[in-house]
């Protein structure tokens, strides 16, 4: 028996709560996996907000049971994230544990099914027609379920259900899949002598963009962000990040973007050391890559991977957000109806999606940020005049904003043309956009 | 002796002028206008200027038949539409209505007035777009040349919307025109045409 529990694997499981939800790559389960990968080879993802780890192997390198799942559960609080967690000879007895809040540690799998027992089959992150055809024939907690004849529970449940019972009390197998992090570069350059020219840094850097380009290039990947961190001796390093609009693995568009980011820099010191570091990799694929170039050959292609340098350039200088497109939005109220739009779909998008206004529905080239009052009541006079209208804008009732406007198409004394409306329910005049 | 007179650099210079391909030109939609500048139409390949008093006198509404018909005709050739600095924010609605393609539309919002020039300047020159508009209060001629220079060689069409009040000052653009409205009409007074006829013309532009 020793012998034998020795080789057995044990469980260590971690329910998060509540995991942030950022839409943001890699997840943040995979960032936690990541760093769960210090205590032990094998971690497995329990989407959506939980891990398990077979941690048998490292007990030999972290000393005794308790101490370990101590160090576990000290490095989610250090970086602050809550978690609970179980110790368990399965996987899923681990998870159950830790989902019903026990600082769980059982080792011995003949204790396994009495430690369950008393567990509300709630823990169980089953689907909830499944507890209610439990509840329905009486059972509350796990015991109830055990207790059941085999044939029976067969019989209703199927009998994937008898093996997830044995499996979860350690009497059968759980095969599960291992994590894999997510390849990245990452490369540290010490430099021979010490740069204090953002030119000559330039030049140092190059071979390490190189082997960055020629990384992804044997992965048939790019990335949108490379993030260079340069070491000096006496101050602190200096960060910049290398925004792409779009995929892509061209050492070209690499220095383009590098060259724009130095020639701005006022190094603090000389630089010792540089980190290039990439993003997450993502696929080329027909997707990422230039649509226009795939449908209208080579020479569009070229001309497109310009659009895209020229973009790269302004960002490069005058950052991410001052560089936009805008998109049709399907709303009723205009403010709501475009939209900026930083992430540049250069590929798919039809070209009038949304679009709610037909062809002969006025609407400006300008939208102000916020509708300006005229007159806070009747229609003013003087300096400009009603040409159009009105056409009627009721919308957003469902929530907040709900509108009720009349727009008018109106001169102004100057000559400019401008979209004006009249709020039904104050009677107050606007001016909401300029036809230019 | 032929080779001595095709050795002389005026022969050449004059050669090579004639030998350029001829820039495209894209029709204003109105004949009136057509009829006053060369080749028929807005330039490519150069500055022009456009000083008005006031926004919302239909200035973006002049250039839109070309703009649409330049993204249209250029296939696949990348024809983007950069607008730096407007006075307020394009309405996408609007736009897709009259047919530009937002997806090669692109607003640069620059936080001083080099740095919208510099971007002009990048877009102009890329090859990348038919036409790059900017918003601008001031600009010293040195920065006007260097639009114009960066236009030459990229091609496009590099439009600059500037107060009325810059009429007097010398300027590059190869075209250079003020806009005003009286009573329904608009009138475009061209001040500057190189190859073409300077004049007043009145248009019905609503």
């Amino acid at each position: 028996m020793p012998v034998y529990a020795r080789s057995r694997p044990l469980w260590y499981a971690a329910v998060f709560s509540p995991l942030p939800a950022t839409g943001s790559s890699p997840e943040p389960l995979h960032r936690l996996a990541m760093r769960a990968q210090r205590f032990t080879s094998f971690v497995s993802l329990e989407p959506p907000g939980a891990l398990v780890l077979e941690i048998r192997g490292s007990l030999r390198l972290f000393g005794p049971l308790e101490s370990l799942k101590n160090r576990i559960d000290a490095d989610w609080e250090e970086i602050g994230v809550r978690a609970r967690s179980a110790v368990a000879p399965s996987a899923p007895a681990a998870l159950w544990l830790a989902r019903a809040g026990e600082q769980a540690l059982i080792e011995d799998p003949a204790a396994l099914a009495a430690a369950l027992s008393h567990l509300p089959i709630g823990c169980g992150a089953w689907d909830a027609k499944r507890l209610e055809r439990l509840r329905a024939i009486g059972v509350v907690c796990l015991g109830d379920l055990l207790r059941l004849p085999r044939a029976g529970l067969a019989r209703r449940f199927g009998a994937d259900f008898i093996d997830e019972l044995d499996a979860l009390c350690a009497r059968g197998p759980a095969p599960r899949r291992a994590f894999v992090a997510p390849e990245l570069f990452h490369e540290r350059c010490e430099f021979e002598v010490e740069i204090d020219r953002t030119a000559m840094l330039s030049v140092a850097l190059g071979p390490m963009i190189e082997r960055c380009a020629r990384f992804l290039r044997e992965r048939q990947a790019g990335v949108r962000r490379l993030r260079l961190r340069l070491s000096h001796r006496a101050a602190p390093a200096t960060r910049l990040t290398l925004g792409f609009a779009g995929v892509t693995g061209d050492a070209r568009r690499f220095d383009g973007v590098l060259a724009e980011h130095l020639s701005r820099l006022t190094l603090p010191a000389p630089v010792r050391s540089a980190l290039l570091a990439s993003g997450p990799l993502e696929r080329l694929s027909a997707a990422t890559l230039d649509a226009f170039g795939a449908a209208a050959g080579r020479d569009a292609a070229g001309a497109h991977a310009g659009a895209l340098q020229l973009i790269e350039r302004l960002r490069a200088r005058l950052g991410e957000k001052a560089v936009y497109g805008v998109s049709a939005v399907a709303e009723h109220r205009p403010e709501a109806a475009s939209r900026r739009v930083h992430a540049l779909r250069l590929v798919a998008a039809p070209a009038a999606d949304g679009l709610l206004v037909g062809e002969d529905v006025p609407r400006p080239v300008w939208l102000l940020q916020e509708p300006v009052l005229l007159a806070p009541r009747a229609a003013p006079a003087g300096d400009w005049r009603v040409e159009q209208g009105p056409e009627r804008i009721e919308s957003g009732w469902w929530d907040d904003a709900g509108i009720a406007r009349d727009y008018y198409v109106a001169r102004h004394a100057h000559g400019a043309r401008l979209w004006v409306f009249q709020e039904r329910r104050s009677g107050g005049w606007y001016l909401h956009g300029v036809f230019a | 002796m032929l080779a001595g007179l095709l050795a002389d650099a005026r022969v050449w210079k004059l050669k090579g002028a004639s030998a350029a391909p001829p820039r495209p030109v894209w029709p204003t939609g109105r004949p009136a206008l057509d009829a006053h500048l060369p080749g028929g139409g807005w330039p490519t390949a150069t500055l022009v200027e456009v000083l008005i008093a006031d926004h919302g006198l239909g200035e973006v509404q002049l250039f839109l038949p070309a703009l649409i018909a330049s993204q249209r005709e250029a296939l696949g050739q990348t024809p983007w539409l950069v607008w730096i600095a407007p006075p307020h924010e394009p309405y996408a609605p609007a736009l897709a209505q009259q047919g530009v393609d937002l997806r090669r539309f692109l607003v640069v919002r620059p936080a001083s007035a080099i740095e919208a020039l510099w971007a002009a300047e990048q877009a102009l020159s890329s090859g990348a777009c038919a036409a790059v508009f900017l918003w601008l209060k001031g600009g010293d001629e040195r920065w006007l040349r260097r639009l114009k220079l960066a236009a030459e060689e990229g091609g496009a069409l590099g439009v600059l919307v500037r107060p009325d009040r810059h009429r007097f000052e010398s300027s590059p653009a190869s075209l250079r025109f003020s806009m005003s409205r009286e009573d329904g009409t608009l009138r475009v007074e061209l001040l500057k045409v190189r190859g073409g006829r300077p004049g007043s013309i009145d248009l019905d532009l609503r």
